[in-house]
């Protein structure tokens, strides 16, 4: 009932009330359940009528269809499992390449590369799931992180003189996503604006 | 949308709760909320909340049609073709 409350939006918190309230009056424990079923499935069926349930809709999207492919791609790029010489083993490779006097500084670093890496990936789950928890703040706090990693990413690359094309395809996915977190906020807010101004100025 | 506009009309001017409607159409809750909803929105049925027959449970919503929902169900159980709301078959 919870989920199918919070499902509803703001603007049918009413008829959520009074679901919850039919709740309480439906017999047996079976029945409760399937009464319960049948209100999460209204609510599902209601969300795309709604500014703020396709808003719910698109965050689920953006953060399963996006955000999560893109954090295991980061953690697979990173350990090297996306085929031929990628990841830490691809920076290995490419040690002493440019300039044989930053060998040992190049090798040093690769477990800092690897950390900022994985750091990259795990930043994106963060992402996804503050995104689905409809908190903005910590959905600004871990997309600042997310961008965070990636400069610090992209200056160690640049200032260790390693060749930074193997960053490509990490950093062009990054900001596709961080566009799309970007666009969904503005959408956020002119639907909270439009759903409930009286609670936005309480 | 029919066998609640029966449900509703057979009781005229009288509320009554969801869970009584479902009982008595046997239609689920995953669809008589979704049909209760869009026809408050078309006016034709009203709703109001109760407060409840046991102390500490939570006031309950009740229904009836609303005249407009009234001559609506007349008209539909006269057989005579109408054009329903938009929105209930959207």
């Amino acid at each position: 009932m919870t989920l199918a409350t919070c499902c509803l939006g703001y603007n049918r918190r009413e008829w959520a009330q009074a679901m919850q309230a039919e709740f309480i009056e439906a017999g047996t424990a079976s029945q409760k359940l399937g009464f319960a079923a049948g209100c999460l499935i209204a609510a599902w069926r209601e969300m795309p009528r709604h500014a703020e349930g396709r808003l719910i809709l698109v965050d689920h999207a953006l953060a399963l269809g996006v955000l999560l492919p893109a954090a295991f791609l980061q953690f697979a790029c990173a350990i090297g499992m996306t085929g031929g010489p990628g990841g830490v083993y691809g920076v290995l490779a490419l040690v002493g390449e440019n300039d044989p006097y930053l060998v040992n500084a190049q090798a040093g670093a690769v477990p800092i590369l690897l950390v900022l890496w994985l750091l990259l990936g795990a930043t994106h789950l963060r992402l996804a799931w503050a995104l689905l928890d409809r908190d903005r703040d910590r959905v600004v706090q871990a997309g600042s992180l997310v961008a965070a990693a990636a400069i610090t990413l992209v200056i160690m690359v640049a200032v260790l003189r390693l060749r930074g094309a193997f960053l490509g395809p990490v950093i062009g996915t990054m900001i596709v996503e961080l566009a799309f977190v970007v666009v969904t906020s503005r959408l956020h807010e002119r639907v909270s604006a439009e759903s409930y101004p009286a609670r936005l100025t309480a | 949308m029919l066998l609640l506009l029966q449900a509703l009309s057979a009781r005229g001017r009288q509320w009554c709760h969801g869970y009584d409607i479902m009982k008595e159409t046997g239609l689920l809750s995953g669809t008589l909320y979704p049909l209760l909803m869009r026809m408050a929105d078309q006016g034709l049925i009203e709703a109001e909340w109760r407060e409840p027959a046991q102390v500490g449970r939570p006031a309950r919503h009740v229904y009836r049609l609303t005249t407009a929902g009234a001559a609506f169900a007349q008209t539909i159980s006269d057989g005579q073709a109408v054009a329903p709301p938009k929105a209930l078959f959207a």
